[in-house]
C-alpha cells in the first residue's frame, strides 16, 4: 500500500468561499486568532482621568431602572381567582420542589394557604413539611399555631400531641400546649400534660412552671407533693431553696426548717455549698433564731474549705455586727485570720 | 432608817438582816400586813432599775415622814428630791417602831401611798412588757411577711424620728451596701440580644409573662373542679384525648391571645432607616445584604486593609 501524503480534504478546499455551514473540519488557518504582539507598558504615569469603583456603583445604581414587577390586578370573580391561585400554586410548588430543605418556604406555602382559608391543602402542606424535617419544632409551633388561630381545637390538640411524643425534650412545646389547655380552661388536660411531662424530668423551670400553674389556681397541697418529687428529681440545693421559701412564704415555719434539714441529711455532710448554709442561716435570723443562725454559720465555715467561704464570713460578720456583741466578732475575726 | 446589813431593805422587812435583801411590792404587803413569812427573792430583774432606785427611797422617806408628820403635804416635796437623795443611809428604811407609833390615819396614809407606789410599778412593769410584744412579736405560724414588713417600717419611723428625719428621708438610714443593692435592683436586666432570644431561659421567661396575663378566675376553676370527678389526673389518665365541651368565650380568649402575640412577634425588629448618602458598594440587593453582614461581622478587623485597597498603595508600616 502505498503511502500517499495526508491531503486535506478536496470538499474543504473547495468550499473555502462557500457556505461555512457546510465545513465540517475546519482548517488550522482558520483557526489561528492573530493576536497583536506583546506590548511593553512605556508610560507608567496615572490616567488623567481616575475613576473609581465606587463612581462605577454610583453611576450604575443611578441609572438602573426599577425592576419589573407584575401589575396590580384586581380579581373580578372566580374564575380569575381560581386563575391566581393556580398560578401561585405552581409557583409554591417549584420553590418547594427547588429548596425542600428549607424550611421558610414551606412555611410561607401554608400560610399563603391558610389565607386562602384552603384548611385542607395547608394541612397537607404541613405535613408534607414535618415529612421532610420532623426536629424543626418551629414546623411544629406554627402548624399548631394556624389550628389554633383557626379555631379547630381538636386538630389542634392532635398536632400538639404529636409534636409532644416526638420532641419530648423541646420545652418551648410543652410550654405552649399546657398554655393552650389552660386558655381554655380545661385545668385537668393541663394537668395531665403536665404529669406527662414530668415523667421526663425536665429541668428546673420546667418543675417552677408545674408549681406555679398549680399556685395560680391556690392548690398548696398539690404544689408541696410537686415539690417533694422535684427535689428527688432534681437533688441539690437549688431545689431545696426553693422549697424551704415556698414554705415560709405559706407561714409554714416549721416545715420550712425540715426543709433544710432533710436537704442538709440528703446532700450528705461535706457537699453542701456555701449558698445553702448562707439562706438556711437567713431563714433562722428572720425567725429570730439567733442562736441556731450562729451554729449553721460555725458549722459551715468549719465544713467548707477557706478558699469557697468568703461569702460566708461576710455574711457571719454582718450578723454578728447587727445581732452579737464583741467578743462574737473578735472570735470570728481571730478564726478568718486563722 | 436604813440598817447596815441590807442597805436596799425596808427596815420593817424581815428579810432585813439578809445584807443582799431587796425590798419588792411583796415585801411591802407583807410589811403593810404586818406579817411574817419565808424570804422572797426580788422579781424585777428586768425592770429598768432606774424605777427601782426612785420608788423605794419615795417609800423610805415617806414612812420617815409619815414617822415624823403625818399627813403632811411636804410629802411630796420629799418625793421631788428623792433622786438626790437615794443613796444616803439614814433615808431608807422605815423604824418599825415608828410605822407602830404612828396613829391610824396615819397608817392609812402609809399603806395608800404605798398601794399606789405599787400601782406606779405595777404599771411601768406592764409597759415595759407591752413594749417587749411590740418589737418583737412572737408569732406561732412563724414570720409573715406582712407583718414583718410592718415591724420593719415601725422601726424604720422609729429610728428616723430619733434623728429628726422625716418618713419621706427614709433611705438615709440605709447603709451603702443596702443602697448598692437597691440600685441593682432597679438596674433594668438587659433583654436577651441576638441568638440569647432562643435559649431556655429566655424561652421560660417569655412563658412566664403569658402567664401572668391569665386571667385567674376562682369561679370558673372551682365549677370546673366540682363538674369532673377526674380533677387531678394522673400522666396515664385515660381521660386524655376525650373530647370536652369548651365554651366559646375560651376559645375567643385563646385566639384573642394568639393574636396579641403575633402583633407582639411583629413589633420584635424594626425597619431600619435607609441612608442613602452613604456609598454604594454593591450592585445588588442580595449583594447589599451581604455586605452588611460581612460588615457587621468583619468590619472592625479589615479596616485597614479596605482603607489600603481604597488608597491604591499600603502605607509602610
Amino acid at each position: 500500500m502505498e503511502i500517499t501524503p495526508f491531503q486535506e480534504p478536496s470538499r474543504i478546499s473547495n468550499n473555502k468561499d462557500g457556505d461555512p455551514a457546510l465545513t465540517v473540519f475546519l482548517t488550522r488557518k482558520e483557526t489561528e486568532v492573530e493576536l497583536p504582539l506583546p506590548m511593553h507598558v512605556k508610560n507608567k504615569n496615572p490616567a488623567p482621568v481616575q475613576i473609581t469603583t465606587q463612581q462605577i456603583l454610583l453611576v450604575t445604581s443611578e441609572l438602573q431602572e426599577a425592576e419589573i414587577r407584575l401589575p396590580k390586578q384586581k380579581i373580578i370573580d372566580a374564575e380569575e381567582l381560581a386563575e391566581y391561585r393556580l398560578r401561585k400554586r405552581k409557583e409554591f410548588e417549584d420553590l418547594v420542589r427547588r429548596l425542600r430543605w428549607n424550611t421558610s418556604v414551606w412555611v410561607k406555602y401554608a400560610q399563603w394557604e391558610e389565607s386562602q382559608r384552603d384548611f385542607a391543602r395547608a394541612r397537607s402542606i404541613w405535613e408534607r413539611a414535618i415529612e421532610v424535617d420532623y426536629t424543626n419544632w418551629t414546623l411544629w409551633l406554627k402548624y399548631s399555631e394556624m389550628e389554633m388561630k383557626n379555631r379547630f381545637v381538636n386538630h389542634a390538640r392532635n398536632v400538639w400531641d404529636r409534636a409532644v411524643s416526638l420532641l419530648p425534650r423541646i420545652d418551648q412545646l410543652w410550654y405552649k400546649y399546657i398554655h393552650m389547655e389552660e386558655m381554655l380552661g380545661n385545668f385537668p388536660g393541663a394537668r395531665q400534660i403536665f404529669e406527662r411531662w414530668m415523667i421526663w424530668e425536665p429541668d428546673h423551670d420546667g418543675w417552677a412552671a408545674y408549681i406555679n400553674f398549680e399556685l395560680r389556681y391556690n392548690e398548696i397541697e398539690r404544689a408541696r407533693w410537686i415539690y417533694d418529687r422535684y427535689v428527688e428529681c432534681h437533688p441539690g440545693e437549688k431545689a431545696w431553696i426553693r422549697y424551704a421559701k415556698f414554705e415560709v412564704k405559706n407561714g409554714e415555719i416549721a416545715r420550712g426548717r425540715l426543709c433544710y434539714q432533710r436537704a442538709l441529711n440528703q446532700l450528705g455532710e461535706d457537699d453542701v455549698i456555701e449558698e445553702f448554709f448562707i439562706a438556711f442561716a437567713n431563714f433562722e435570723e428572720r425567725c429570730k433564731e439567733l442562736e441556731r443562725a450562729r451554729v449553721i454559720y460555725e458549722y459551715a465555715l468549719d465544713h467548707i474549705p477557706k478558699g469557697k467561704a468568703e461569702n460566708i464570713y461576710e455574711k457571719f460578720v454582718q450578723f454578728e455586727k447587727q445581732y452579737g456583741d464583741r467578743e462574737g466578732i473578735d472570735n470570728l475575726i481571730s478564726r478568718k485570720i486563722r | 432608817m436604813a440598817t447596815a446589813a441590807a442597805p436596799k431593805s425596808h427596815a420593817a422587812c424581815r428579810n432585813s438582816s439578809n445584807p443582799y435583801h431587796e425590798c419588792s411590792e411583796y415585801c411591802f404587803r407583807v410589811i403593810a400586813a404586818g406579817g411574817g413569812g419565808a424570804e422572797v427573792r426580788q422579781p424585777d430583774a428586768e425592770l429598768p432599775t432606774s424605777f427601782g432606785k426612785e420608788a423605794e427611797p419615795r417609800i423610805i422617806l415617806r414612812g420617815r415622814d409619815a414617822s415624823k408628820d403625818a399627813g403632811s403635804v411636804e410629802t411630796k416635796d420629799a418625793e421631788e428630791d428623792t433622786p438626790a437623795v437615794v443613796k444616803e443611809p439614814e433615808d431608807l428604811g422605815i423604824d418599825p417602831a415608828a410605822y407602830d407609833a404612828m396613829t391610824p390615819t396615819q397608817k392609812r396614809l402609809f399603806d395608800l401611798r404605798l398601794k399606789l407606789n405599787m400601782a406606779r410599778k405595777a404599771n411601768q412593769l406592764a409597759i415595759v412588757a407591752e413594749k417587749k410584744r411590740e418589737d418583737a412579736p412572737e408569732e406561732p405560724r412563724g414570720v409573715s411577711k406582712q407583718k414583718w414588713f410592718e415591724e420593719k417600717k415601725r422601726k424604720v419611723g422609729k429610728q428616723l424620728e430619733a434623728n429628726g428625719l422625716d418618713m419621706s428621708k427614709a433611705y438615709m438610714l440605709d447603709t451603702q451596701e443596702d443602697a448598692e443593692d437597691k440600685y441593682k435592683k432597679w438596674e433594668k436586666k438587659p433583654a436577651p440580644f441576638g441568638w440569647d432570644v432562643f435559649n431556655q431561659k429566655s424561652l421560660y421567661n417569655g412563658y412566664i409573662k403569658r402567664t401572668k396575663n391569665i386571667e385567674v378566675n376562682p369561679e370558673e376553676y372551682a365549677k370546673a373542679r366540682e363538674a369532673d370527678p377526674d380533677f387531678y389526673r394522673d400522666g396515664a389518665s385515660l381521660q386524655y384525648g376525650k373530647q370536652v365541651p369548651i365554651p366559646e368565650e375560651n376559645i375567643e380568649r385563646m385566639v384573642k391571645e394568639l393574636e396579641d402575640r403575633g402583633k407582639n412577634r411583629k413589633e420584635f425588629s424594626r425597619r431600619r432607616k435607609f441612608h442613602d448618602e452613604r456609598d454604594i458598594d454593591s450592585i445588588n440587593d442580595r449583594n447589599e445584604h451581604f455586605n452588611r453582614k460581612i460588615e457587621r461581622a468583619f468590619g472592625k478587623y479589615t479596616v485597614e486593609i479596605k482603607n489600603n485597597l481604597e488608597r491604591g498603595t499600603a502605607l509602610p508600616d
